[in-house]
C-alpha cells in the first residue's frame, strides 16, 4: 500500500469503493500501513490556512465601488419600464426593421443602393455638418464610433463581465452622443444612435444566447462600418454634407 | 392540482456589498494562494463580484451567496492565471518546482510571510494549484482536471508531488525562525 494510494483514501477521492475497501482493510489488519496512514492525516491537517491574507482597505473600496458601477450602468442600459408598452413596441417594430435593413442590404451587393435603416436616416438628414459648431461633434461621433467597433470585434475574446462593462460602457458614450445630437438639431442621428443602444441592450441581455449574441454583434459591426464610411465620405466632401 | 413555486428573489445589492465587507478576505486569500500575484488576485475578486452580479438570477437559494461568489473567484483566478501564463498547467517532465520568483510574488511572501506561502515556494505552479484546490478548496479531482484541461492522472500526479514536497517542507519550516 503506497502513499499515493493513502492520499486518496485521504481525501475520500481517486478511489474506487472496491479499492477504498482494500485500504480500510489494510489499515485494520497492517500496524505498519496504519502508522504511515496516520503520519498523513497529521501532517495534512497539519496544512492548514493559518491566517487569511486580509485584503487592504482601498482594494476592499475598490470592489464595492466596482460593483456599484457597473450596477449603474445596468440600471441606465435597462429598458423602460411597462407604461411605456408603446416604446417597447416601437422598439422592436425598429429592430425588425433594423434586422430586415441588413437582410437587404447583404442581398444588395455592392453598390450606391446598399443602404441600411440606419445609414438611410442620415442619408435623409442633411443638417449636421453644416452647422458651424457641428464638425467637433461629428469628430467626437466618429470617434465613439471607431472604439465601439474596436470594442465589439474584440467581445467574443472578452470575459462575461468585461463584456458587460465594455457594451454599458458604449451604452453610456451613446447616449452622451444622443443627447449631443438633439442639441445638435439632427434628430435622424439621435434616431440612429438610439437603435443603436437598442440592439447593444439585447446583446447585453443575460439571457441572450451565443448564437444571437454572434447575429447582434455582426449587425452591430456591419451597421458602425456602414455609418463611419457614410460620415467619413461626407466630411471629405464639402461642401456636401450628412 | 400543480403546485407553483414562486421564484425566490435573486440577491440584492445589500447583499452583495454585505457579503464583499464579511467574506472578500477569504476570496482573495483564495485566489492569491492561486495566482500568487496581488493584482491578480485583486482582479479575479472583481471580476467575480460582476459575474455574480450579472448572473445573480441564477443562484440557487440554497448555497450561500459567500460561497457561491467564493467558487465563482477561484475560477476567475485559474483563468486570469492560464491567461497570464499559457501553458502553466501543462504537466512537466521532470519534477521541479519553479525557482524563479517574480516580484509580485517576492513582495507577497515580504507581507504575507505565513508558514503555508513559504512552504508553497517549493512546488511548481501546477503542484501549488493542485493543491490548494484539493486540500484547502476541497474540489474533486474530476473538477480540477476539468478545470485545468488536464487529464486527471495529472491532477493526482501533481498533488502526490506537492503533498510529499509539503510534508518535508513544513516540518522544514516548524523548526525555521520567521
Amino acid at each position: 500500500m503506497n502513499d499515493e494510494t493513502l492520499t486518496l483514501y485521504y481525501y475520500n477521492d481517486g478511489l474506487s469503493t472496491r479499492e477504498r475497501e482494500q485500504v480500510a482493510h489494510a489499515l485494520a489488519t497492517d500496524p505498519a500501513v496504519s502508522e504511515r496512514y496516520q503520519a498523513l492525516c497529521r501532517d495534512l491537517q497539519g496544512i492548514v490556512d493559518t491566517g487569511i491574507d486580509k485584503a487592504p482597505a482601498d482594494m476592499v473600496q475598490r470592489w464595492h465601488e466596482g460593483l456599484d458601477r457597473a450596477i449603474g450602468l445596468e440600471v441606465q442600459a435597462a429598458p423602460k419600464p411597462a407604461v411605456h408598452s408603446w416604446s417597447f413596441l416601437l422598439g422592436v417594430a425598429v429592430t425588425a426593421a433594423l434586422a430586415i435593413g441588413v437582410g437587404i442590404g447583404v442581398f444588395i451587393s455592392g453598390d450606391e443602393q446598399n443602404v441600411t435603416p440606419m445609414m438611410e436616416e442620415l442619408i435623409v438628414d442633411n443638417d449636421v455638418t453644416d452647422r458651424g459648431n457641428s464638425s467637433a461633434f461629428i469628430r467626437g461621433l466618429q470617434v465613439h464610433l471607431r472604439e465601439s467597433e474596436r470594442g465589439l470585434t474584440a467581445l467574443p475574446a472578452s470575459t462575461d463581465s468585461d463584456k458587460a462593462l465594455l457594451i454599458m460602457g458604449i451604452i453610456e458614450q451613446n447616449r452622451l452622443l444622443e443627447r449631443a445630437a438633439e442639441q445638435n438639431d439632427s434628430a435622424s442621428l439621435a434616431r440612429v444612435l438610439r437603435a443603436f443602444e437598442l440592439v447593444l441592450v439585447q446583446l447585453a441581455a443575460d439571457d441572450v444566447t451565443a448564437e444571437d449574441a454572434e447575429a447582434l454583434r455582426a449587425k452591430l459591426l456591419f451597421e458602425l462600418n456602414v455609418v463611419l464610411t457614410k460620415l467619413a465620405h461626407d466630411t471629405s466632401d464639402e461642401p456636401q454634407s450628412i | 392540482m400543480v403546485a407553483v413555486m414562486k421564484n425566490p428573489a435573486p440577491p440584492s445589492r445589500a447583499e452583495f456589498h454585505e457579503a464583499i465587507s464579511n467574506r472578500s478576505d477569504r476570496w482573495y486569500a483564495a485566489c492569491l494562494k492561486i495566482t500568487r500575484n496581488q493584482h491578480l488576485a485583486e482582479d479575479a475578486v472583481q471580476e467575480a463580484l460582476l459575474a455574480a452580479w450579472n448572473k445573480r438570477h441564477q443562484f440557487q437559494q440554497t448555497a450561500r451567496l459567500e460561497t457561491w461568489i467564493h467558487r465563482i473567484a477561484v475560477n476567475s483566478a485559474l483563468q486570469l492565471l492560464r491567461k497570464n501564463r499559457p501553458g502553466v498547467f501543462e504537466p512537466l517532465e521532470i519534477d521541479v518546482a519553479d525557482e524563479t520568483e517574480s516580484p509580485e510574488s517576492a513582495q507577497h511572501d515580504f507581507e504575507l510571510n505565513q508558514e503555508l506561502s513559504r512552504a508553497f515556494k517549493v512546488l511548481s505552479e501546477i503542484e501549488r494549484v493542485c493543491f490548494v484546490l484539493k486540500h484547502l478548496e476541497q474540489w474533486r479531482l474530476k473538477e480540477i482536471a476539468d478545470e485545468l484541461d488536464v487529464k486527471i492522472d495529472t491532477v493526482k500526479q501533481a498533488l502526490f508531488r506537492g503533498v510529499k514536497k509539503l510534508r518535508v517542507r513544513m516540518k522544514d519550516l516548524q523548526g525555521e525562525p520567521l
